[in-house]
């Protein structure tokens, strides 16, 4: 049973052992050019030393959590989209329908919670 | 698979039996997405309370007319007689917790819609909970359960112990979900399965080991959420910062719900690890029993007591899992020492509620001294909560117990009963301090918590107040309405 799984401890031995050689090897054949911008750790544009408490505006959540509600909507959307046409030819068309609205639905009314309670508005 | 045969299965999984089974859980979704809607315009805002109840009653009346209709969605959720039991039992907690938290808020008053809101979505995961055939049905019921008590516990945003509460909560809460995603991983790769059934099929096939690591990381975080020995440390702290109206739903509710899917993955756990998860109880019992002895917080103190009450009910646990032909006593000893525990302890923090009043001066044991000659009533009213916490006969805390370590006395696991039965008397030397505090002592001059009357509130404990002696004194009508 357990010796199916073999290949994917193969796998992680490759994955390991082609990250650690790259490495060793850039650092035996690449040049060296030492600059203080490049010995610093990249940050995404924050200043890399200094305290961690600095306060982010909650709108960065928010946003985030707008952006997965809909994106999860068009996954499911593109798969009902994707079989529409072939469910309505087994019969099942309208119940399959139905849910897909139901679903929207259910996501218009969070879009419509979070407009009204101001989550869209970036200068608040 | 083809469109027809998804066609097929549609067909077949929407019968009219699925329905019925789903309709509490409906009815329980589209209360909180109209009481969402109600949100949404100022001028609603008075249908909040009558919704709240509605979908409450609602849900009831659905468990109880749609009934056990047995397996549905291919055995993934289950309805039998306990999963509608348990289900009315969340139904009750969450009532009480509402009860309890109107006119508790005087600080921070913005989002108490929400605050609803997130109440009502408790239940729907407790119930997803108790029902669950299989492991990921009981994940997703977990995260629905979880996701809104982290965010009711840190309801009272500007201050540090609720931010606290809801801090800790949440990443020992992440920790413990972690346990479980891995066990269901280990458990799949072992037997091949996640529903309760092919994993106990599963177990007799060569991935035995893997799969018994699984399921003890899967106990692991059961054990986690019922606050069992070597994983209840977040428990005082997390009860004592939270909202205690919320306090009310953690303490009964989502250790009901844990312990609901316990009693269905305990059909899976070997024979032989029924002396270790007795070992365990015990523990728990010692470790919360003399945790509560040296408190001088009252809500802290109630949080160490559902600790040692958690380790009592496991108990039970132990004995159907050394015996798997007493299950059908055990799920009714565990079903009644929980619906006593929820009227008896969400009573009792209630009370705390009512009198603390979003002060968090007022839940020091000093400044109950003398409460029974201001408020008689209150007083004994808490006074009953505390007897039936200690397990004093003519309440419902003592027939719960009386189930529970009959049950384990049957299935052999006479030590750790005995054991058990000790610890208990142990745990009425802090519930009579509170009782000679309100009773004999002098009134202190700056402690007293001011006099508040809230009429949700009253009725919320002289409920509690009848059930725990209903269920003392006549167990024998919930029973029957239960089975």
């Amino acid at each position: 049973m357990l010796q199916h799984y073999l290949p994917i401890l193969v796998l992680l031995g490759l994955v390991l052992g082609f990250a650690v050689v790259n490495i060793i090897i850039s650092d035996l054949l690449g040049g060296h050019r030492r600059a203080r911008g490049k010995a610093e750790a990249y940050e995404c544009g924050m200043k890399p030393v200094g305290t961690a408490r600095i306060r982010l505006s909650i709108h960065f959540y928010l946003v985030a959590v707008l952006f997965i509600l809909f994106d999860v909507e068009s996954i499911f959307l593109i798969l009902w989209a994707v079989g529409a046409k072939s469910f309505t030819q087994a019969g099942v068309g309208l119940f399959v329908f139905t849910e897909i609205v139901l679903f929207v639905g259910l996501l218009v009314l969070a879009l419509a919670y979070a407009w009204r309670k101001g989550g869209l508005d970036w200068d608040r | 698979m083809t469109t027809q045969e998804i066609a097929g299965l549609i067909d077949q999984t929407y019968s009219p039996q699925t329905w019925a089974g789903l309709a509490p859980l409906l009815t329980l979704a589209g209360g909180i997405l109209l009481l969402l809607f109600v949100e949404l315009f100022e001028r609603l805002h008075p249908l909040r309370a009558p919704l709240f109840l509605a979908s409450l009653i609602g849900t009831f009346l659905a468990h109880k007319y749609a009934g056990a209709v047995g397996p549905i969605l291919g055995g993934s959720y289950i309805v039998d007689g306990a999963t509608v039991a348990w289900g009315q039992l969340f139904l009750a907690s969450t009532m009480l917790a509402w009860f309890f938290a109107r006119q508790y808020y005087r600080t921070s008053l913005a989002f108490l819609g929400e605050h609803d809101i997130l109440l009502l979505t408790a239940p729907l995961g407790m119930t997803v909970m108790a029902g669950a055939g299989d492991l990921v049905t009981f994940f997703v019921g977990l995260e629905l359960l979880s996701i809104p008590l982290y965010c009711l516990a840190a309801f009272r945003r500007r201050r540090n112990d609720s931010v606290e509460a809801g801090l800790k909560y949440f990443i020992l809460g992440a920790f413990g979900v972690a346990l479980l995603l891995y066990g269901a991983a280990l458990t799949y790769v072992g037997t091949g399965h996640l529903d309760l059934a092919g994993i106990a099929a599963g177990l007799e096939g060569p991935g035995r080991p893997l799969a018994f690591a699984g399921l003890a990381l899967i106990a692991g975080s059961l054990f986690f959420k019922l606050s069992i020995f070597p994983f209840h440390l977040w428990v005082p702290d997390v009860y004592q910062g939270s909202p205690t109206p919320i306090t009310v739903l953690m303490a009964t509710g989502t250790k009901a719900a844990a312990l609901a899917f316990l009693m269905r993955f305990a059909a899976v756990l070997p024979g032989s690890s029924a002396n270790l998860i007795a070992l365990l109880a015990v523990l728990t019992m010692a470790a919360g029993n003399l945790g509560a002895l040296v408190q001088k917080d009252l809500k802290r103190m109630l949080a160490y007591s559902g600790i040692a009450h958690a380790g009592t009910v496991l108990l039970a646990v132990a004995g159907t899992v050394a015996a798997p032909a007493l299950a059908g006593d055990a799920i009714q000893a565990v079903l009644f020492y929980m619906a006593a525990y929820i009227f008896t302890a969400g009573g009792a923090f209630g009370i705390l509620a009512w009198l603390e009043a979003d002060g968090d001066l007022f839940t020091r044991i000093d400044s109950l001294r003398g409460l029974a000659r201001r408020r008689p009533w209150l007083a004994a009213t808490l006074s009953l909560f505390l007897l039936s916490l200690g397990g004093i006969p003519a309440t419902g805390g003592f027939l719960g117990k009386w189930l529970v370590f009959s049950v384990s006395t049957r299935a052999d696991l006479i030590t750790m009963t005995i054991l058990g039965v000790l610890l208990s008397v142990v745990a009425l030397g802090y519930y009579l301090r509170v009782i000679v505090a309100m009773y004999m002592e002098p009134e202190p001059a700056e402690l007293a918590p001011p006099m508040t009357e809230r009429a949700w509130a009253t009725f919320g404990t002289s409920l509690c107040a009848w059930m725990v002696l209903i269920l003392g004194v006549l167990p024998g009508w919930f029973l029957g309405r239960v089975f």
